[in-house]
């Protein structure tokens, strides 16, 4: 076996479970998570070096594979399977009592940037603290209130509306 | 103690490195993320029990692109990365135009691949099999009679799947109508036969299943089954698909 080969296969075995609960956690679906981590690590390994660094590889494969999941329950959506994605759940640490249902909130991040989505789902699904997030994506904690606030106004724009 | 339940990035932060965790304290007095933690460790068990077998050997192929990078710069670059003025004069000067005429003449597919190859100062329609200087540099026009989500991809003789366009994302490129593809491709210079391959799927095709149905239509690395590997397998119904043949001359 080659040093990347068994080198890859060591960082799979140490980070692979971060990546398949991330997928587990949003895909609620066992076989898509495992797809999903596969999907998302062969992303992950093209960067070795970002993989060896301890300091930073956490947040970093915390937002790779929450964008690829995310992606993946919109493409589920614009397919018409949605019935078959069951919900996010809203973290109840998140302080958003008032929030539209979370059927609504689903089908309102697909509205939004990928950004806005890790957001979003950080805070509001996660339990996130802002400057978690902040950190997380690498933005001003200033930037996240904005885009979270972005997403709230219009998911309560929908409930008014309905 | 944390006063407020800590996410899950932090509990992840904290199965890595307990030795540096400050969540013990709340992880004691808190029954919910006790839970919490005993649930993401099964999680992490179940991973290495059923998820890393079945996995592990695509993540490591995937590693080995890597090296296979540094032959690929060589090899093939796409220009968006290329960045050099050298090579964005070549591309964008694009000194003589495809003939417009010849997708309409290249079968009656629903999907139809053309490579131009540049090897002097002017660019040629390449043919199926024809010999081309090992580092000419290629562009390529995609001819769909309906929108697809398309990959352009090579295969080379080691077996090599190697990505063309789009050069970033997941899905494919939507690509709606007739076009020349932005970008372009150069050759690394190594003898040996090349092909390349179009698919357009009628949705979103992950990157993952194109090369892996690729693959799978090949089987055995060699010069042979890239010079006969003309159709891909196990591709979502209605994809359609086209490839060519180079042979990179010394």
């Amino acid at each position: 076996m080659s040093e990347h080969r068994s080198k890859a296969a060591e960082l799979y075995r140490t980070y692979g479970p971060v990546v398949y609960r991330r997928c587990l956690r949003i895909l609620k679906d066992p076989e898509a998570a495992k797809d999903a981590t596969q999907e998302v690590f062969v992303k992950l390994i093209r960067d070795m070096s970002k993989l060896e660094d301890r300091e930073t590889v956490v947040p970093w494969i915390y937002r790779v594979a929450t964008n690829h999941c995310l992606n993946q329950r919109r493409n589920v959506s614009r397919r018409g399977d949605d019935l078959d994605a069951p919900p996010l759940e809203l973290a109840a640490s998140s302080g958003h009592d008032t929030l539209p249902d979370r059927q609504l909130v689903q089908g309102i991040l697909s509205r939004f940037d990928a950004t806005t989505q890790t957001v979003a789902v950080g805070v509001l699904v996660d339990g996130m603290e802002q400057e978690e997030v902040a950190e997380l994506l690498g933005l001003s904690r200033r930037t996240v209130a904005r885009k979270l606030a972005r997403f709230l106004d219009l998911a309560r724009h929908h409930v008014d509306r309905s | 103690m944390t006063a407020r339940c800590p996410s899950d990035l932090a509990l992840e932060r904290h199965l890595l490195s307990p030795e540096r965790s400050t969540l013990a304290g709340h992880l004691a007095a808190c029954p919910a993320c006790a839970a919490r933690l005993e649930t993401m460790k099964r999680q992490g068990e179940e991973f290495l029990r059923f998820v890393y077998p079945a996995t592990v050997e695509a993540v490591e192929a995937a590693a080995e692109r890597p090296s296979l990078a540094k032959a690929w710069r060589r090899w093939l670059l796409l220009v968006p990365a290329l960045g050099g003025a050298a090579a964005l004069l070549f591309f964008l000067a694009r000194p003589a135009a495809p003939p417009d005429d010849y997708l309409g003449v290249k079968g009656g597919g629903p999907l139809g691949l053309a490579v131009f190859v540049q090897e002097g100062t002017t660019p040629r329609l390449a043919r199926d099999g024809e010999p081309v200087a090992a580092g000419a540099a290629l562009r390529f026009r995609i001819r769909t009679a309906r929108p697809c989500h398309l990959w352009l991809l090579s295969l080379d003789a080691r077996g090599q799947v190697s990505r063309l366009y789009p050069a970033q994302g997941e899905g494919g490129a939507l690509v709606e109508r007739s076009a020349d593809l932005p970008g372009g491709a150069v050759l690394d210079g190594q003898p040996g036969p090349e092909r390349l391959i179009a698919l357009c799927a009628p949705a979103q095709l992950g990157w993952t299943s194109a090369e892996q149905a690729v693959r799978a239509s090949v089987g055995a690395a060699g010069p042979d089954a890239v010079r006969h590997a003309v159709t891909v397998a196990g591709l979502p119904a209605g994809t359609a698909q086209d490839s060519l043949l180079l042979e990179k001359r010394p």
